[in-house]
C-alpha cells in the first residue's frame, strides 16, 4: 500500500487510504463476529423461533380483520424477524465498540493515524454485511416452510439492501450509545428498549388491529413503516411504493442515527 | 447425623444445647431468607427485571395481540386477560431464577462456602432462597395483577381467581428457584444464568403461552399439549377466563409437585456435589 | 475436662484430594499426615497450589477428600460433617464477604446459622463488633470497609460460636504491618483463651512469630512438620548470600559450591550455606578476590523458617526478603 500511496495524486491517495483502513477495520469486526458465537446464534436462534411460534399458534390469526391477504403467518412474520434479527445482532457490534473503549484498544486507534470516520463505518461494516446475511439467512431457512417473497428475486435483492441499511441505522445508534457512556454494560442494559421498541410497531400484529393508546404509538413509531415495507414486498409484490418504503426509510434512519453517532464521536475527541 | 446430638468435645460449648430439626431448619433458612430480600432494597437492579419485565410483556403482548380475542374460539374477548396472567407466571419464574443469579455471584466471590459452612441441614440452604423466591414471586404477583386491573383484566370468578394466580405464581417461583439453584451449583460461574434464562424461556413459550391450544395448528399444539407448564398457565388463567373449576385445577396442582419437587431435587443434588 | 479425654483438635490420615482424572488427574493433595494439639497454633505453610488450601477445605468440610481420613474436633469430617461445622470458626482467604450487607447484619446472620438463641445475637454481635474494634462501622454496608476492616469482621464471624478450633486461612495477606500486628495479638490472645488456631499463612515470619508448630506442605505432601527452633535447627548452618557481576555468576557458583552447599536464592544471587559458620565469610570472600571476583553484595543470616522453607521446596516463597 505504501508504494502505491507514494505514486497517486493527493486526494485519490486519501480516498484510497480511506478505503483499505475501513476495509480493514471491517474484516476485525467480521472476524470478531466469528467469535461471539454466544451473542451471534441468538440473534439467529431467537428471530426464527417466534417466527416458527407464531406461525403455530397464530394461523388464525390471518382470517381477523385488518390482516393482509397472505398464504399463511410466516408470509406476515418475515419481516417482524428480519428486523428483529437485526437488532439482536447489532449488539455484537456496539459490546465490541463499547469493550474497545474500556480497555483502551479505541484510544489507540484515535491516536493512529486512521480516519475517525473509517474507524466508525468499519465497526458499523461488520454489522452491514451481517445484516445483509441475517436477511438472506431467514428467507432461505423459511422458504422450505412455505414462505413466499412475491417481489422475487428483485424483491430479495431489494430486502438485502434494506437489511443492510437497517443494520447500518441500528447499529449506529447503539455505537453513538457506546461511545458516549463507553461501557459495554450499558450498551447490553438498553438492549431491552430497542426490543420494547420492536413491539410497540406492527413486527408481530398489523396496525390495523390494534386499538386505542396503542395504536398511536404503533403509528408514530418508524419501526412500524420499515417493517411494513419488508413486509409489503413478501405480501403485496414489487411496488414502488414497497420499495421506497424499505429503501429510503432504512437509509433516513441510517442518516439520523450515523448523524448522532458522528456527533458523538466529535464530542468525545473534542473531550480528550 | 442428627443436629440434636451434642457435641461430646466441649462442655463448655454454646451450640450443643440441643435443639429440635425443625427450629434448626426454619431459623437458619429464614435468616437467609431475609438476606436476600434485603438485597432487593440494596441491589435492586438485580430484581428490576423480575418485576418491570412483566409488565412490560403484559402491556406489549395484550397490546400487540389485541385482535387475537376475535379468533372464534378464544376464551376471553380481553387480550390482557389472556396475556396478564402470562407475564405475571413468567414474572415469577424468573424472580426464582434471580435466586439462581445471587447464588451464582456467593459462589464465585466465595461467599457461599461461609453459607456452606453453617451447621444446619442442608434443607435450610434451599429453604431459604425458596422463601424468598415465593416473597419476590408474591410481589411481582400483586403489582403486575394491580397493574392489568388498572389497565382492564377483569376477574371472572371473583377474589377466587387471583388466589390460583398466587398459587400457579409460586409454583413457578418453586420450579425456578430448583432450576436456577441446581443450574449454579453444577456450573458455578455466570453460564449458569445464561442457561437458566434460556431454558425456561423456551420452556415456557413452548406452551398456550401466545393462543390456546383450540386455536393451535401444526407442532406448536403438539408440543403445547403435553408441556407440563401449559397446565400451571392454564392454573394461573382460569380466574380470567371463565369459572375456576377443579378439572383446571388439578393438573396445574399436579405439573407444580412434580416439576417443583424434581427441581428441588435437581438444587439438592447439586448442593450435595458442591464438595465433591 | 482431663487432658487424656481429650482428642487432638486436628488428625488427618493419608488425606489424599484428587481433581480430574485420567490424563488430567491432578494430585492436589497427595497422602497428608497431620496432628495439631489441643491449645496450639500450628502453622501451615506452602506455596500457592501446593495443596494449602485444598487440605483446609477438606479439613473444614468444604470439599470431600479422595482418600484417606481426617478428624477435627474429634468428629470426621465426612460422616459428622455437621458436628465439624459446629465446632469449628473459619476466617476465610479474601474474606469473602456480601458488600451489600452491613457488618452488624452479617454477624448476626452468622448468628442465626449457627443456631445462637434469638436473644444473645444482637449482644454477641455488638461484643465481637467491639472486640475488633469495628463498633463505629457495624451499620456500614461491608463494600465500603477497608482491607484491613474486612479481615477483623471475617475474624469476628468466625468467633461467634466461641469454637474450640479456628482455621485462619492467610488471614494477613494484604494487610499493613500494624493491621498485621494486631491481628497476631487478637489470634494470640484467642489462643491463651484455649482455642487451638490452624493458621495458613505465606509470610513465614508470620508462622515463626506465631506458630508452636509448622507443616510445609509441597506438591501434595507434607516435607517438614516440627518446631520451628527444631526445624531450623536441621537446616543448620548460616547462609552467606553473594552479589557478583552477571558474566561472572558462573564462575562464583563453581567456586562456592567448593566452600560449601549451594542454597537457592533470588536471581542473580547465589547463596552458599556454610557448614563452620561465620568463620568461614573471610575464606570465602579472599578465594572470590583471588579469582578476580568483584563482590556487589555480602549477607550472611542465620537459618529461618525461610530457609527450612527453601531447602524442603526447593524454592523461596514470593516476598520472603531475600
Amino acid at each position: 500500500m505504501t508504494a502505491s500511496v507514494l505514486a497517486t495524486p493527493e486526494a485519490a491517495e486519501r480516498r484510497q487510504s480511506f478505503v483499505a483502513q475501513t476495509a480493514a477495520m471491517s474484516q476485525r469486526a467480521v472476524l470478531a463476529l466469528w467469535r461471539q458465537p454466544a451473542i451471534v446464534i441468538p440473534s439467529l436462534v431467537f428471530p426464527l423461533f417466534f417466527a416458527a411460534l407464531g406461525a403455530s399458534a397464530f394461523a388464525r390469526a390471518i382470517e381477523l380483520p385488518g390482516f393482509p391477504p397472505v398464504r399463511s403467518f410466516l408470509d406476515f412474520a418475515l419481516a417482524g424477524t428480519i428486523v428483529q434479527g437485526i437488532l439482536f445482532g447489532s449488539l455484537t457490534g456496539a459490546t465490541a465498540l463499547a469493550t474497545d473503549i474500556e480497555n483502551g484498544f479505541f484510544d489507540r486507534l484515535l491516536a493512529s493515524p486512521t480516519s475517525r470516520l473509517s474507524i466508525l463505518l468499519g465497526r458499523l461494516a461488520g454489522g452491514m454485511v451481517y445484516g445483509a446475511f441475517q436477511t438472506a439467512f431467514f428467507i432461505a431457512v423459511l422458504v422450505p416452510f412455505g414462505l413466499v417473497v412475491e417481489a422475487g428475486i428483485v424483491g430479495i435483492a431489494v430486502m438485502l439492501i434494506g437489511g443492510v441499511l437497517t443494520a447500518l441505522a441500528v447499529g449506529a445508534l447503539m455505537s453513538a450509545m457506546a461511545i458516549r457512556t463507553g461501557s459495554s454494560e450499558a450498551v447490553q442494559g438498553s438492549f431491552p428498549l430497542l426490543f420494547i421498541l420492536l413491539f410497540f410497531s406492527s413486527a408481530f400484529f398489523p396496525r390495523e388491529t390494534m386499538t386505542g393508546v396503542y395504536a398511536r404509538f404503533a403509528d408514530l413509531n418508524p419501526m412500524s413503516y420499515l417493517i411494513e415495507g419488508f413486509r409489503d414486498l413478501t405480501v403485496d409484490g414489487l411496488t414502488a411504493s414497497a420499495v421506497a418504503r424499505t429503501l429510503l426509510i432504512s437509509a433516513g434512519l441510517a442518516v439520523v442515527t450515523m448523524a448522532i453517532a458522528l456527533r458523538s464521536l466529535r464530542r468525545k475527541l473534542r473531550a480528550r | 447425623m442428627s443436629a440434636a446430638t451434642p457435641s461430646t468435645t466441649s462442655a463448655s460449648e454454646p451450640t450443643t444445647r440441643p435443639t429440635s430439626a425443625s427450629t434448626s431448619t426454619v431459623a437458619p433458612a429464614r435468616g437467609l431468607a431475609v438476606r436476600s430480600l434485603r438485597n432487593i432494597r440494596r441491589l435492586p437492579s438485580a430484581f428490576l427485571p423480575a418485576l418491570l419485565m412483566p409488565i412490560v410483556q403484559a402491556v406489549a403482548f395484550s397490546g400487540t395481540f389485541f385482535a387475537i380475542t376475535q379468533i372464534p374460539g378464544f376464551p376471553t374477548d380481553r387480550s390482557i386477560n389472556w396475556y396478564m396472567p402470562l407475564a405475571v407466571l413468567m414474572g415469577s419464574s424468573f424472580a426464582g431464577v434471580g435466586i439462581g443469579f445471587t447464588t451464582v455471584r456467593d459462589l464465585e466471590s466465595g461467599f457461599y462456602d461461609r453459607i456452606r459452612m453453617a451447621p444446619v441441614p442442608r434443607r435450610a440452604l434451599l429453604l431459604g432462597p425458596l422463601l424468598s423466591a415465593w416473597a419476590r414471586s408474591a410481589l411481582v404477583v400483586t403489582i403486575v395483577c394491580a397493574l392489568g386491573l388498572a389497565l382492564g383484566a377483569r376477574l371472572t370468578d371473583g377474589p377466587l381467581g387471583l388466589l390460583t394466580l398466587y398459587v400457579a405464581g409460586l409454583g413457578m417461583a418453586t420450579i425456578g428457584t430448583g432450576w436456577g439453584l441446581g443450574l449454579a451449583f453444577r456450573f458455578r460461574d455466570m453460564r449458569a444464568a445464561a442457561i437458566m434464562q434460556l431454558t425456561l424461556f423456551l420452556a415456557l413459550f413452548l406452551t398456550t403461552a401466545q393462543a390456546p391450544l383450540d386455536i393451535m395448528e401444526g407442532w406448536l399444539f403438539e408440543v403445547a399439549s403435553r408441556n407440563p407448564l401449559t397446565a400451571v398457565l392454564q392454573l394461573g388463567r382460569m380466574g380470567f377466563l371463565g369459572d375456576v373449576t377443579w378439572a383446571h385445577t388439578w393438573p396445574g396442582l399436579l405439573a407444580i409437585a412434580v416439576l417443583g419437587t424434581l427441581a428441588m431435587l435437581f438444587a439438592r443434588t447439586g448442593l450435595a456435589r458442591l464438595d465433591r | 475436662m482431663s487432658a487424656a479425654d481429650n482428642p487432638p483438635p486436628i488428625v488427618a490420615e493419608d488425606l489424599v484430594r484428587h481433581f480430574g482424572s485420567g490424563d488430567e488427574l491432578v494430585r492436589a493433595v497427595d497422602g497428608v499426615d497431620l496432628t495439631v494439639h489441643p491449645g496450639e497454633i500450628f502453622g501451615f505453610l506452602g506455596p500457592n497450589g501446593a495443596g494449602k488450601s485444598t487440605t483446609v477445605r477438606m479439613l473444614t468440610t468444604l470439599l470431600r477428600p479422595t482418600g484417606g481420613s481426617a478428624r477435627v474436633a474429634g468428629f470426621d469430617v465426612v460422616r459428622q460433617a455437621d458436628q465439624v461445622r459446629r465446632n469449628i470458626g473459619v476466617a476465610l482467604q479474601d474474606a469473602a464477604i456480601d458488600p451489600l450487607m452491613t457488618g452488624a447484619e452479617l454477624l448476626r446472620l452468622q448468628a442465626v446459622l449457627y443456631g445462637l438463641p434469638r436473644g444473645e445475637h444482637r449482644p454477641k454481635a455488638g461484643e465481637l463488633l467491639d472486640r475488633v474494634g469495628l463498633t463505629a462501622a457495624a451499620d456500614r454496608r461491608v463494600g465500603t470497609y477497608s482491607g484491613g476492616m474486612r479481615r477483623r469482621l471475617d475474624l469476628a464471624l468466625s468467633l461467634i460460636h466461641e469454637p474450640s478450633v479456628l482455621f485462619l486461612d492467610e488471614p494477613t495477606t494484604g494487610l499493613d504491618p500494624m493491621s498485621r500486628i494486631a491481628l497476631w495479638e487478637e489470634i494470640r490472645r484467642l489462643n491463651d483463651g484455649g482455642t487451638t488456631v490452624l493458621l495458613t499463612t505465606q509470610y513465614l515470619e508470620e508462622a515463626d512469630q506465631l506458630a508452636d508448630r509448622v507443616a510445609i506442605i509441597d506438591q501434595g505432601v507434607i516435607v517438614r512438620q516440627g518446631k520451628p527452633t527444631e526445624l531450623k535447627n536441621e537446616v543448620g548452618s548460616p547462609t552467606l548470600f553473594v552479589a557478583v557481576d552477571h558474566d561472572k555468576l558462573d564462575a562464583a557458583r563453581h567456586l562456592l559450591a567448593e566452600m560449601g552447599e549451594l542454597r537457592p536464592t533470588a536471581e542473580g544471587r547465589l547463596g552458599v550455606g556454610l557448614g563452620e559458620g561465620a568463620g568461614a565469610v573471610p575464606s570465602v570472600v579472599r578465594r572470590l578476590d583471588d579469582a578476580g571476583i568483584v563482590v556487589h553484595h555480602l549477607e550472611l543470616k542465620e537459618p529461618s523458617l525461610d530457609d527450612v522453607f527453601a531447602e524442603a521446596t526447593g524454592y523461596r516463597l514470593e516476598g520472603a526478603d531475600t
